[in-house]
């Protein structure tokens, strides 16, 4: 593999520079279109269920009514929606904050996972009440996700190595190394049960002590709402602020926009973009403790079940807008809690994972769409003047 | 030997081309007879590679025909003037880098690949013509020199009875360009092709053609057989005699206008002798990504209130001269200092004393998805930021502000900057790099792409910043622009300062000399 020099990577030729800006933002009049274009894509997605549930024996009207009894239906369903897009919105601010740089960090799932792994290691090893443990628990996530993202940052901003290519596979690097841990009673190894034989052991933690559960921000006979739907908000209006109204906001974008000028102006990429790269690594890994504590209560080497891609996808249908993340995070949400009840009503699992990723995608596309168009145009601006 | 009898090769008819008001060509007609290397000397901007882009057939003229050996090729179409005979050897190198050589050549042919034919091709070429290259070895390590070996190869291998370099010794070496003029010289004599030489270096024309056509504002200006030219008589050909300098100058004398009155009364000018050095740049090197030396030694020396012009010929070391006055590029020796502080070494001190307006504005001089305002404030957040928190209302305070100042035409402060024209985006990068007051103002080509309005209106602009104390450094590859507005006019050639002059002691014979590389 040839190894670019250092300073190539936030300098690089005129000629590359349309290409570099991947920061570029699609314009808001065109937020229409795309909302227009998201609607008919996820309308032929709906068309092509329909089609596949009625092939294999099932009545696609009822189907539909399951997953929107399922999603929104109720308090109950809606909360459950809520309590899945919690973690998917806290992934895509994350991507977000990447994005607004011009990086795309695709190893969300390792972050998520790394997050997950080292809050079960304070939750199981620490002691302590749970206003120590918790805290704790989401520090140490928020460390392990940033270091995992860190080693990305390093990689590129010394060696010039794409964080695209090093975050993909720091993803399978986080599950070996989490499948290893999980492997060894010295580790994190737990029982399935106190005082299990060690035949009945698996590739996983101990479910964490009641201290390290976070307790519900509201509670009934039928639903739980997580707190961690209520940080998510928070981050995400924290995230919206510091974008478009700080000083780090503004380096932020006008790295991602044209890294050439930044440099001019005095902004270093590697200390802009190796923020992001951190931050948005730390967000994946306080999903992960979030959801640990939340939900999850031990982790296992399939703990992040595609939240990180989800968060991803997320953040880029929103066009990396914190705000747009909030609507298009509860989408896939409620596609999640949606998906769970149609597999209680009998829906093979398959089937239903197939629908899931059928409405993912009606979303996606659209996207990639509006940003080649948008692309298009900047060109056309360039080649004009 | 020309054989003028056997009738011209290559016939230009009345080719006209305009791209929007401008007119690139207007009726150019032109013969090129077989055996004969033809000249075509002019400025930039001149037409010269617009006319052969017409022959070529990639540019579609507005009006005129194009003739090989007598029959009419179709307009626009690349591939029916290569099948006519054209082949073209561009300016900028279109070989792909991880390929190799033969691989290079045989791209854009059809059928199926014969790697062996292409390899023999390589070999037979380049021992008939003396362009010796190994057809295994991949593009990426070779040098310029051996890169342009490898496209007129390419070009050859097809073979063509019309042969077009476009300015091909920018990046060669005085050996290898003269290598270079030896094959062109076996093409025609000894195989009764035609070859057109695109220069605008004097001494190459003299060296390598036998006639010569001198083109400027999209007009051929005359045609001369070379043994009769001289180089002096070629520049003024070239630049026009009409350039009158007493009157230009007179025009920087009045600068300071009624518009601009108030302003520059309360500096007093500083137009005296024996005025202090801001800018103070001693034996610069600057190397390129493949280690080619941009600046090579390069000494510039501009004073407080003077306009300095650097001209020369495109590809000289300008843009890297721009890129260290802008922090883009590394200083591998020497030292450029502003108000006596180093400023390849402080980023603080170097944002602080140097405004720059970059050729291509749209490169590092602006970012055309933000918004006027925040385009206003690049460089000097601190005007906008309370602890690290923007302030929208300052920001649209100060861009309303400068806006009105520099009669910037935007539908309001928040428009991105993409929808600006070109000359309203070039004013908001000049209200931003003078709203810091730099000690030093780089302009480079600030006037290129401009409409005729725009342009007056900016070299006013660059006369008051001048009055009113500031050093400007101005770069640029229009003669006309430098004569305009330069007090001293230096001039750069390979990457060095080779000549520097009063603007009284200029005269454009000796400055077409320096740029085209012969000390006069």
């Amino acid at each position: 593999m040839s190894i670019e020099a250092p300073e190539r990577v936030d300098a690089p030729p005129a000629t590359d520079r349309l290409a570099t800006a991947r920061g570029a933002r699609l314009a808001t009049s065109d937020l229409l279109l795309y909302a227009v274009l998201i609607a008919a894509s996820l309308g032929v997605a709906l068309g092509l269920a329909a089609a596949l549930l009625t092939a294999t024996g099932h009545d696609a009207g009822a189907a539909f009514s399951e997953m929107w009894d399922g999603s929104f239906g109720s308090r109950s369903a809606f909360f459950t929606t809520l309590n899945h897009t919690a973690p998917i919105l806290v992934v895509a601010i994350g991507a977000c904050v990447a994005g607004r740089a011009g990086l795309i960090n695709i190893g969300f799932e390792g972050q998520f996972l790394i997050g997950g792994l080292a809050a079960v290691a304070i939750a199981t090893k620490v002691g302590g009440s749970s206003f120590v443990v918790l805290p704790l628990m989401f520090v140490a996530a928020i460390i392990g996700g940033a270091l995992w993202a860190g080693i990305a940052a390093v990689l590129r901003y010394t060696r010039g190595i794409s964080e695209v290519l090093s975050t993909l596979l720091l993803n399978f690097l986080a599950f070996q190394f989490v499948t290893w841990m999980l492997d060894r009673q010295y580790l994190l190894q737990g029982p399935i049960y106190p005082g299990a034989p060690k035949s009945d052991l698996r590739v996983e933690s101990a479910m964490i002590p009641t201290k390290a559960q976070m307790p519900f921000l509201s509670e009934g006979s039928d639903y739980i709402l997580q707190y961690a739907v209520l940080f998510a908000v928070v981050i995400a209006l924290v995230a919206a602020f510091a974008i478009a109204r700080t000083r780090w906001g503004f380096e932020l974008r006008l790295t991602g926009l044209n890294p050439r000028a930044a440099r001019r102006f005095g902004v270093s990429a590697a200390l802009v973009g190796g923020t992001a790269l951190i931050i948005s690594g730390g967000l994946a890994g306080f999903a992960g403790a979030a959801f640990l504590s939340g939900i999850a209560y031990r982790v296992t080497p399939g703990f992040a079940s595609n939240y990180g891609w989800e968060g991803l996808l997320a953040g880029f249908v929103a066009d990396f807008r914190p705000m747009l993340a909030i609507p298009v995070a509860l989408l896939y949400g409620a596609v999640r809690a949606g998906g769970g009840l149609l597999t209680a009503t009998g829906v093979s699992t398959n089937l239903v994972g197939v629908i899931q990723a059928l409405i993912v995608i009606a979303v996606t596309l659209p996207a990639l769409y509006m940003r080649r168009r948008a692309r298009r145009r900047e060109l056309q601006t360039v080649e004009r003047a | 030997m020309m054989v003028e009898d056997a009738g011209p090769l290559l016939e230009i008819v009345g080719v006209t081309k305009h791209f929007g008001a401008v007119t690139a060509c207007d009726h150019v007609s032109l013969e090129v007879v077989p055996g004969e290397v033809r000249g075509l000397l002019g400025q930039n901007g001149a037409g010269k590679t617009t006319l052969m882009n017409v022959v070529a057939g990639v540019v579609v003229a507005d009006e005129g025909e194009v003739r090989v050996a007598g029959t009419a090729v179709p307009p626009g179409d690349p591939v029916a003037a290569a099948l006519a005979g054209v082949g073209i050897v561009h300016q900028h190198f279109s070989l792909i880098p991880p390929l190799t050589v033969w691989e290079n050549v045989t791209l854009g042919e059809r059928g199926r690949m014969n790697s062996r034919r292409a390899v023999r091709t390589v070999e037979e070429i380049g021992e008939r013509y003396g362009l010796s290259i190994d057809p295994h070895a991949r593009v990426a390590q070779l040098t310029p020199g051996e890169r342009q070996r490898v496209e007129v190869i390419k070009c050859l291998s097809k073979d063509p009875r019309v042969v077009i370099l476009d300015e091909p010794t920018s990046v060669l070496t005085q050996a290898e360009s003269r290598r270079l003029f030896e094959v062109l010289r076996a093409l025609v004599h000894e195989e009764g092709r035609a070859v057109v030489l695109i220069s605008h270096r004097l001494e190459e024309i003299l060296e390598a053609t036998d006639r010569v056509t001198v083109m400027r504002d999209g007009q051929v200006i005359t045609t001369i057989p070379t043994a009769s030219a001289t180089a002096s008589l070629l520049a003024n050909e070239m630049l026009g005699r009409e350039v009158s300098l007493s009157s230009e100058g007179a025009a920087v004398g009045a600068a300071v206008d009624a518009g601009h009155a108030a302003a520059s009364d309360a500096i007093p000018t500083p137009r005296a002798d024996g005025r202090v050095a801001v800018v103070e740049i001693e034996g610069a090197v600057v190397l390129g990504a493949d280690g080619r030396r941009l600046l090579d030694g390069f000494d510039l020396e501009v004073r407080r209130g003077e306009i300095l012009g650097v001209a020369g010929v495109e590809g000289n070391g300008q843009q890297a001269l721009v890129e260290l006055m802008s922090g883009l590029a590394e200083l591998a020796a020497g030292s450029v200092c502003v108000d006596g502080e180093e400023i390849s070494k402080s980023r603080r001190a170097r944002l602080r004393r140097v405004g720059v307006i970059p050729a291509d504005r749209h490169e590092s001089g602006c970012v055309l998805a933000m918004s006027v305002m925040e385009n206003l404030v690049l460089g000097c957040l601190e005007h906008a930021a309370n602890y690290g928190v923007l302030s929208p209302r300052r920001m649209a305070d100060r861009a309303a502000t400068l806006l009105d100042q520099y009669d910037v035409k935007a539908a309001n402060v928040q428009a991105p900057m993409w929808s600006l024209s070109g000359g309203n985006q070039q004013r908001v990068v000049l209200a931003r790099e003078l709203s810091r007051s730099p000690s030093v103002l780089v302009a480079a080509q600030p006037t290129r792409g401009l409409d005729v309005g725009a342009m007056e209106d900016m070299w006013q602009r660059l006369r008051t910043v001048a009055a009113q104390g500031t050093a400007v450094l101005l770069i640029s590859t229009e003669l006309d622009e430098i004569m305009a507005l330069a007090d001293r006019v230096a001039v750069i050639q390979k990457g060095r300062l080779v000549g520097t002059m009063a603007r009284d002691e200029v005269d454009t014979e000796r400055l077409a000399l320096l740029m085209g590389g012969r000390a006069a």
